[in-house]
């Protein structure tokens, strides 16, 4: 199914078009979750509420400002980030930081068990220390460019050119495997 | 400008990660209308992340998509949706999923329950439509109801405000000093400057259809008829023609729609203004 007919098919409201839209998206977008929310019943939840979000919102999805994919990972990212920060403030019962919350996560759950997948570490294999250093951050940890930036004192350009480079190589070991 | 450098500059990266600005996104997006090659790298980076998010992600658990669609399924069109345009693509989905039987099973189920209930809300849609077709009747009578109402409310205010505003003579027309009906009984109000003439029946017998009571101002030009009464309207006012002089007010009884001049024989009130 192409994208536009998945698009024109959600818009209609069409079960058929939802379920394949599942089918097809449900891994990677429950893996954009999963990166930032290490519970699995808890990224489970967020998960359901996101794919809900991204059905009932999809009038909203403007064709012209970017692909359906990117759009609906961005909505898991952010669905996720959300529900980490409630998370954290309910259950410490005060407003943290995004400091706080990112050290906590860290101290909770390593990265290495979550990176360790099928196909995952061979992924990873030809990153260099700094673009593995920027993958796990930015799309294990779910950081933003600019809290990486100020977090490890590194200039906002070199995030940049590094999340580049991290992902050139992702690409090529993407296209092999 | 330097497309390349635009493209190893980091920012179409982010741009998929959804870390830009407003102002920053509007630039990818303008950028990549105009440069195919930025647009191009766009799509590849997509489909990178969607692989590698694919390759690295596990599937939520089955209950996850039960929950998810059975969360949607008041969302869903009961009617097809549109036929994709490619038949073969389509095929293709019903293929990729190993568990379509149980689907069809279900969505089966499904769409009977969901038929019954949308007859049963049809046929509820009929009612209440015609209840609201009712209520809308009904308002309209009380709407013309009270239009009526409002005009006469208008009519007695208006009135109300003459007396008021006016200076009234009351004149008092009775019929004891004559032979046609010594009870009669009639109360008549006038304002000379304003020309209002109101009379209120107090006792007056009920007539044959072929004649009529009619009002008289006896003035220095002899009786000039001012309308006639309606003996029914008991103690009510009624508002009769102008009159800007007389001495007197009489009523005889005339022939049905009144007469030029009054038929003295069967004069029934008399009143002298005081």
């Amino acid at each position: 199914m192409e994208e536009v007919q998945i698009i024109a098919g959600l818009r209609a409201k069409d079960r058929k078009t939802t379920e394949y839209l599942y089918d097809k998206y449900s891994k990677a977008l429950f893996a954009v979750i999963s990166r930032i929310v290490f519970d699995k019943d808890i990224a489970e939840e967020v998960f359901h509420d996101a794919f809900v979000k991204i059905t009932k919102k999809i009038d909203r999805y403007e064709e012209s400002k970017g692909r359906l994919y990117t759009w609906m990972a961005n909505i898991c990212r952010n669905s996720a980030i959300d529900k980490l920060r409630s998370k954290e403030i309910s259950q410490a019962g005060k407003t943290n930081t995004i400091d706080d919350f990112v050290y906590g996560m860290e101290s909770q759950s390593g990265t290495q068990e979550h990176i360790d997948g099928i196909g995952v570490k061979e992924l990873l294999i030809e990153l260099n220390e700094d673009q593995k250093f920027i993958v796990e951050y930015i799309y294990f940890k779910g950081y933003t460019h600019s809290e990486v930036s100020e977090e490890f004192d590194i200039p906002l350009g070199t995030v940049k050119s590094r999340v580049r480079a991290a992902i050139q190589v992702l690409k090529k070991n993407v296209a092999r495997i | 400008m330097d497309i390349q450098s635009y493209i190893s500059s980091g920012k179409l990266e982010l741009f998929l990660l959804g870390e830009l600005t407003v102002r920053e996104r509007e630039e990818v997006l303008d950028f990549a209308k105009r440069y195919p090659e930025i647009q191009q790298e766009l799509e590849d980076l997509e489909e990178t992340m969607f692989a590698f998010d694919t390759m690295t992600g596990v599937a939520p658990a089955q209950e996850v998509k039960n929950k998810i669609f059975s969360t949607l399924e008041s969302d869903f069109i009961l009617k097809q949706a549109p036929k994709p345009t490619a038949a073969r693509a389509d095929t293709k989905v019903v293929a990729m999923s190993s568990a379509w039987k149980p689907f069809a099973i279900a969505a089966s189920i499904a769409a009977i329950v969901a038929s019954g209930a949308a007859f049963y809300y049809a046929d509820k849609y009929q009612e209440r439509t015609n209840q609201f077709t009712a209520l809308l009747q009904d308002q309209s009578v009380m709407a013309g109801t009270l239009n009526q109402v409002k005009q006469e409310y208008d009519k007695v205010d208006e009135q109300l405000n003459k007396f008021v505003a006016g200076d009234y003579k009351r004149v008092q027309m009775r019929g004891e000093g004559f032979e046609m009906q010594k009870d009669a009984k009639v109360d008549l109000i006038w304002d000379p400057k304003a020309q209002n003439v109101f009379i209120a029946v107090n006792n007056l017998n009920d007539l044959s259809d072929e004649f009529d009571y009619q009002l008289w101002a006896i003035g220095d030009d002899g009786p000039v008829g001012i309308g006639l009464v309606n003996e029914g309207e008991k103690l009510t006012r009624q508002q009769m023609e102008a009159v800007a002089q007389a001495g007197a007010f009489a009523i005889t009884i005339e022939p049905k729609g009144g007469s030029k001049a009054p038929n003295l024989e069967k004069l029934v009130v008399l009143g002298e203004v005081v």
